[in-house]
């Protein structure tokens, strides 16, 4: 094995998860301590530990390309893995790792590069004659290019930014009307987020399934696909739940997509893990839409069902071994769902809520997988994303699996923030999700209510609170408190008054 | 109040909804499901904090915020507003409230902290239901405020590039 020691360029579940692999290949692994999270879970998974914590800069280390270098020459690693996010799909940063003589665990710059850029990734798919939402040829100008173009393709239309993913830079225009304030709100956050203003037009779909395909493949020119996510549970196209195989697939189609999938990968000689997504119709059609060239968040659910160790086979492919897998080797077995608990508010619409996780405790069993970089303590951060833990639930089919993914949601106990958990309980009992009709637009269109509870758990809640006043107000010494000043305290402080009741 | 509280019998906890729970004084520590009372109670522990134990099975609680006769609980991750009455102020609220008639004016609040990057409306413009009145970035996105009425516009409270906090008010609308 060439590759000895490897420089995490990341943090949280996402580090963990690498650094498990890497211990069972005996390979070493370095991390950075930051300022942020000095006590981080990851820390302690770690042979070694960059001390970082001096830097107080705003923008994280793991998205400065020169130090991450410097940390990797300075810590004598001779690889570096991005995880997901930050540099991962940073081709300048892959590129400057190969000058550098670190090998960078993942795909080619020339692949991030293209694929990254959404319009060359379209000319791409464009010119294999690859399904396509019909679109603009390449970036648009200005609104008025970009409204005549929609008269040629049909309202409505999405704009996207070339740069973009995870949802930024695009909004769905349904009228001419619309198109010069859309335009310029999709380029301004296209500028902000991506440092690249230029955006392009497509077809809208409505309600479609998001379905992507998980590609692997080596320097050798081998790939192949490991089948199908169902992805369509999210909200503004962040992902909320994912699972494996899809409800939407047949044998037939399956084939169909994952060998488009491995064109598309071809295309860019692709190499390392990937994830070709596509956008599914009510009419079965499918479309293009990306490419992500990294691990992704909900790579598990393919794990659980395929039994291959994602991040072992990038480690692999990285150090230059030829993939041991067929195509014919894959075999789908089982049903795997993960439900993303995040550290947000369901109830004033997925507000983040960052905070101190006061007491933790995660369900486990043969069926159970959780990824979490957390522990009761750890502090979620506002500079970092508001993951928790990866609830990821295996079952035989697909109800066995939501069976158990109910099951298991009633087990996890997290005090200190709130979470998507609400959600995830409303979600495993709704119709709609049981039968496997749902699309992107479920949490927009179909949904009245965001959470889940029983009606006597707002009668236990309301229990509470009378029970509070009594103690504050009629039964104590309090009595002759000034009810006109009224009383904050910290739910904490709170607490440590009923703590004493 | 303090004289009223040796007669009081029962206090109501009303709910955001107004969904109304009674509770008979003394506090019990059962609740009735059905036909039967199952015991309910307060507890806390080094590993849990505190949690309410019913029908045996744990809930996490934790007390967010408590003011007058306020109550915001989060009960199994789910928070509940309640005010808690006694009878007598339950009567005088009731009288209030059929003596105040419709809203006057629509508060659009921030519904998460964040910037705002453009205000779309001027004050005495005219909106429609589901138009948007101010643009607000949070966790790097942009996001559309939309007023929930139609209307017309009395108060622009927000410029552009302000920062917000989660429930400031950022337009005041009259309704139609």
């Amino acid at each position: 094995m060439k590759i000895k020691r490897i420089l995490i360029a990341n943090r949280g579940e996402i580090a963990i998860r690498i650094m498990m692999t890497a211990k069972r290949m005996k390979i070493q692994t370095v991390v950075v301590r930051t300022a942020y999270e000095p006590n981080a879970m990851y820390l302690s998974y770690a042979d070694r530990v960059y001390d970082n914590t001096e830097d107080v800069s705003e923008i994280p280390v793991f998205l400065d390309i020169e130090k991450i270098i410097a940390i990797a020459r300075g810590t004598e690693c001779d690889s570096v893995h991005p995880g997901y996010g930050f540099l991962a799909e940073n081709a300048y940063f892959a590129q400057k790792c190969a000058e550098q003589g670190i090998i960078f665990i993942g795909p080619s710059p020339d692949a991030i590069y293209k694929m990254g850029n959404k319009t060359i990734a379209r000319r791409i798919a464009l010119a294999g004659g690859l399904p396509m939402a019909m679109g603009s040829e390449g970036n648009i100008g200005n609104e008025v290019e970009a409204v005549a173009i929609a008269d040629r393709i049909g309202y409505p239309v999405i704009i996207k930014a070339a740069s973009g993913g995870g949802g930024r830079g695009m909004r769905i225009v349904r009228k001419a009307e619309e198109m010069e304030k859309m335009f310029i709100i999709a380029s301004k956050e296209a500028e902000k987020a991506f440092n690249d203003p230029s955006v392009f037009i497509e077809k809208y779909i409505e309600n479609p399934k998001h379905i992507e395909f998980q590609i692997l493949g080596d320097t050798k020119g081998n790939i192949i696909h490991l089948g199908e996510r169902e992805c369509s549970i999210q909200r503004k196209h962040q992902k909320l739940l994912e699972e494996a195989p899809s409800v939407a697939l047949d044998d037939d189609l399956r084939e169909e997509m994952g060998q488009v999938a491995v064109q598309i990968a071809r295309a860019v000689n692709y190499y390392s893990a990937g994830t070709v997504e596509f956008l599914l119709d009510s009419d079965r059609n499918f479309y293009f839409m990306e490419m992500n060239t990294r691990i992704q968040v909900e790579h598990p659910v393919t794990e659980i069902i395929t039994g291959i160790d994602l991040i072992e086979q990038q480690i692999r492919v990285a150090n230059g071994e030829s993939l041991k897998i067929r195509q014919e080797d894959i075999r789908l077995s089982g049903w795997a769902i993960e439900c993303r608990i995040n550290a947000e508010d369901v109830q004033a619409g997925f507000a983040p809520d960052p905070g101190k996780i006061e007491s933790l405790s995660l369900p486990a069993g043969q069926n159970i997988r959780i990824d979490t970089g957390v522990k009761a303590g750890s502090v979620i951060v506002a500079n970092f994303d508001s993951m928790i833990a990866k609830l990821i639930v295996r079952g035989n089919d697909r109800k066995e699996a939501i069976r158990n993914c109910k099951m298991a949601l009633d087990k996890v106990w997290i005090k200190g923030t709130k979470t998507t958990l609400p959600f995830f309980r409303m979600l495993v009992r709704h119709p709609k999700f049981l039968e496997g009709s749902f699309t992107t637009a479920f949490i927009e269109k179909d949904l009245d209510r965001y959470y889940f509870n029983s009606e006597y758990e707002e009668m236990l809640a309301a229990w509470l609170a009378t029970k509070l006043f009594i103690e504050e107000n009629l039964q104590d010494d309090s009595i002759n408190v000034d009810f006109q000043e009224g009383k904050e305290m910290s739910p904490w402080l709170l607490n440590k008054r009923i703590n004493q009741f | 109040m303090s004289g009223d509280t040796l007669n009081i019998k029962k206090l109501y906890a009303l709910s955001s909804e107004k969904r109304r729970y009674c509770f008979p004084l003394p506090l019990k520590q059962t609740i009735r499901l059905g036909k039967r009372d199952y015991e309910v109670s307060l507890k806390a522990d080094e590993k849990f904090g505190t949690y309410i134990l019913w029908k045996n099975r744990k809930y996490p609680v934790e007390v967010i915020r408590s003011r007058q006769n306020k109550y915001e609980i989060l009960f199994n991750d789910i928070s509940y507003t309640f005010t808690v009455e006694t009878p007598f102020s339950l009567k005088r609220m009731k009288v209030l409230s059929t003596t105040k008639g419709k809203a006057e004016k629509e508060l659009i609040k921030a519904p998460m902290p964040g910037k705002i990057i453009d205000v779309l409306v001027r004050e005495g413009a005219d909106v429609l239901r589901g138009e948007p009145v101010v643009i607000l970035e949070a966790m790097k996105m942009q996001n559309e405020i939309q007023s929930p009425v139609n209307g017309k516009v009395l108060n622009v409270a927000v410029k552009a590039s302000m920062n917000v906090m989660k429930d400031d008010i950022l337009v005041e609308i009259k309704p139609d």
